[in-house]
């Protein structure tokens, strides 16, 4: 297995990003090739740091450690990004998910990379948890990304301003339908995970620590609660402007997404204890010291 | 062969006169491809005639460049029925590789009017397509359009002449109108007035495939004519509002003093459809909008002014490619006179060695009559050693005339040949 470490897909999206931005000033098919390509060599290194994590912890990456869920929902942009890119390579997206990307992986450093013992009960019902909960997270994500590029659009339609030759930007009325689905969809994922999780802590060991007071699921839970609402508002059938449902989306999706990522590194560093985060499970004969971080 | 334009474009020639000497139909053009054949019967020729230009392309034997250019005249004079003195002046000539890097800037879009414009390059391929049909092509001028076609691709691949729009209604639709609404097969587009600006965005938008057009205007007949003609219906102007609220694209060319809708008026038309994006385009001088409306939101109004200024950003952008363009016509001028060159020695290669090889061939026959007892195997030894002979005696003089062609038609080498070996026979 190769050494690959944070930094190696780190510097590559930095790379592709700054080659997005420079496409800002002036066109070339050569630059948005490159960074195409940078992009791509990031999500390689990235895939074969998240293989190797896996191998050690022998879990799942959705399973191993806060900061292999956090490389996984950067991964998964990382990858849809691509995919559009290489369907439209003139589209200017990179410009927003860059960003993200940068922060998710910046914050996975900041996150505990040590596995919980407790994973070894109800193996298949954690995975559904968790899996649930990455993808209506990433959904989130789709649809805070999906905001910002339709307040840029919109913006920039207001103001008769032209992009760089060579660049476009998703109309409107799509950003608006794939906003609006990114959300619809999110909330059935979070549901699921959120249920499953109630689940898990109902059948869970009697030894375990409280999972109630435990700060990622409150977070997890009021993020849930705030989707609810916000699906609950675009199935009313109200007519809005679009750019309001857009800051709408970018504030509550931005705003959760915020509070998930700060939550995870809140309990790193101040040491709170989190099922989700640091190990909280008590000592007992059997439970085995963590695998070390390949950071 | 030597190569001839004779033109008169927009650049050159009032539109007076380039409409007297146009080939308007089908018809007119048979018959002028039939009197060129008459007059210039060992001519290639090819006619190009279009709103902005007249041009006449002769691939002709003669030398004279000038008496050439006169009878081209005469010909024009004669068949338009139009006497020579009103318009020689304006009539401009190339030859050889000025010619075909006149035809190169044209197809490349450089000599149009709008800068970059498509529509050029699909008039030359008509030009070419119907000189073809008429039997005036030969294989000089099927070499020139032909290069031409290529240079035009070159052209709009390699530089981005070709890039951005340039008019107002297609840079409305194309980089705003497009930008807001993904599918416009749903949206109701409502005109107001109908000028001729209004026309050329609904072709636009036509082509973006709407189905739903209104059409609003004070005058009634005015509406009802426009709405025919783009398959859409008249309403009457009392029911503005009603439609203001409704439609999802608007444009407006009334022609009005002042402005006819407010932003209160827009607002209070639009209660009923709130959420729903609207574009406006206010092609009206004076405006028909209030600037007011803009700040609505989901509401994106367009006018002259804002519109303008991409444009002539745009043409900009174009005029900066022009210098890459060029250096593709250079290129491929190079390539085709080079080629060019090569052909017009090609005719006396071929005639020296057909005659070399004739001689040999003749000179063996006897010798076989002479001595029957040698095997095929024999004869075919000599064949092959005459025939190497004569290769290498030819080599010197055929690679000299090669060498020469590459920078211009080598005349007097070709006429040495001609007279050295008497190949005029």
């Amino acid at each position: 297995m190769p050494n690959v470490n944070l930094f190696c897909f780190l510097a590559s999206y930095l790379v592709a990003f700054s080659l997005d931005v420079a496409r800002l000033r002036a066109q070339s098919a050569w630059s948005r090739w490159i960074a195409i390509l940078f992009g791509a060599a990031g999500l390689l290194a990235q895939t074969l740091y998240l293989l190797l994590r896996s191998s050690l912890t022998h879990q799942p990456p959705l399973l191993s450690s806060a900061h292999d869920w956090l490389l996984v929902l950067a991964w998964l942009a990382v990858l849809t990004h691509l995919f559009v890119s290489l369907l439209d390579s003139t589209i200017a997206s990179g410009l927003v998910v860059w960003p993200v990307v940068l922060l998710l992986v910046g914050a996975s450093h900041f996150v505990t990379a040590s596995t919980s013992p407790e994973l070894d009960f109800h193996h298949e019902w954690k995975m559904l948890h968790a899996s649930m909960l990455m993808l209506g997270t990433a959904a989130i994500l789709f649809g805070f990304i999906l905001s910002l590029l339709y307040l840029w659009q919109h913006r920039r339609l207001k103001h008769r301003q032209m992009l760089t030759s060579g660049l476009t930007l998703p109309s409107l009325e799509r950003l608006e339908r794939f906003n609006r689905w990114s959300i619809l969809v999110s909330v059935p994922l979070l549901t699921f995970g959120v249920a499953s999780g109630i689940g898990l802590s109902v059948m869970g060991k009697p030894d375990a620590a409280p999972t109630w007071t435990d700060p990622v699921v409150l977070g997890g839970s009021v993020m849930w609660l705030l989707m609810c609402g916000l699906f609950a508002w675009l199935l009313s059938g109200q007519r809005t402007p679009g750019r309001q449902v857009a800051w709408l989306t970018a504030w509550s999706c931005g705003f959760l997404l915020f509070m998930m990522v700060g939550l995870q590194v809140l309990t790193e560093v101040i040491q709170m204890p989190s099922l989700h985060g640091r190990d909280v499970t008590r000592r007992v004969p059997g439970n085995e010291p963590a695998p070390p971080a390949v950071r | 062969m030597n190569l001839l334009a004779l033109h008169c474009t927009h650049q050159t020639t009032p539109l007076a006169i380039r409409e007297r000497l146009a080939f308007a139909s089908r018809e007119q053009l048979a018959r002028a491809y039939s009197e060129l054949r008459r007059r210039f019967s060992e001519s290639e020729a090819v006619i190009l005639s279009t709103c902005n230009r007249v041009e006449l392309y002769l691939a002709h034997p003669g030398d004279d460049a000038e008496q050439t250019r006169q009878q081209l005249a005469q010909f024009l004079s004669e068949f338009h029925d139009v006497p020579l003195d009103e318009f020689v002046g304006e009539l401009r000539a190339d030859s050889g590789s000025e010619a075909v890097w006149h035809l190169f800037a044209v197809i490349s879009s450089l000599d149009s009017m709008v800068l970059g414009e498509p529509q050029i390059v699909s008039q030359v391929k008509e030009a070419y397509r119907a000189a073809e049909e008429n039997g005036a092509c030969g294989p000089l001028v099927h070499s020139l359009f032909q290069s031409a076609i290529r240079v035009s691709g070159r052209v709009r691949s390699e530089t981005k002449l070709a890039e951005g729009r340039v008019s107002v209604a297609s840079v409305a639709v194309g980089d705003f109108a497009k930008k807001i609404f993904d599918n416009f097969a749903d949206k109701l587009v409502l005109i107001i007035g109908a000028g001729e600006m209004a026309e050329e965005t609904l072709r636009y938008l036509k082509d973006e495939g709407v189905r739903e057009i209104v059409v609003i205007n004070r005058s009634p007949e005015r509406a009802e004519r426009l709405a025919r003609e783009w398959s859409g219906r008249a309403e009457p102007w009392s029911d503005l509002d009603l439609w203001l609220g409704r439609a999802d694209v608007i444009v407006s060319t009334t022609g009005a003093e002042r402005p006819i809708v407010n932003a209160a008026r827009f607002r209070q038309a639009r209660a009923k459809s709130a959420g729903r994006t609207a574009f406006v385009l206010d092609l009206g001088a004076p405006r028909d909008f209030e600037p007011a409306v803009d700040k609505l939101d989901d509401v994106f109004l367009y006018d002259i002014d804002s519109l303008s200024r991409t444009c002539e950003d745009n043409r900009h952008a174009r005029v900066r490619e022009i210098e890459a363009a060029r250096q593709i016509i250079a290129d491929e001028l190079a390539k085709f006179m080079a080629e060019f060159h090569r052909r017009a020695s090609g005719d006396v290669v071929s005639r020296l060695m057909q005659d070399w090889h004739g001689v040999s061939k003749e000179e063996l026959d006897r010798l076989f009559a002479k001595q029957p007892h040698l095997t095929a195997r024999d004869r075919e030894a000599i064949e092959r050693t005459v025939e190497r002979i004569v290769n290498k005696l030819l080599h010197p003089p055929l690679e000299t005339l090669k060498h020469e062609s590459r920078e211009g038609t080598p005349h007097g080498l070709i006429d040495a040949l001609k007279r050295l070996f008497r190949l005029e026979g």
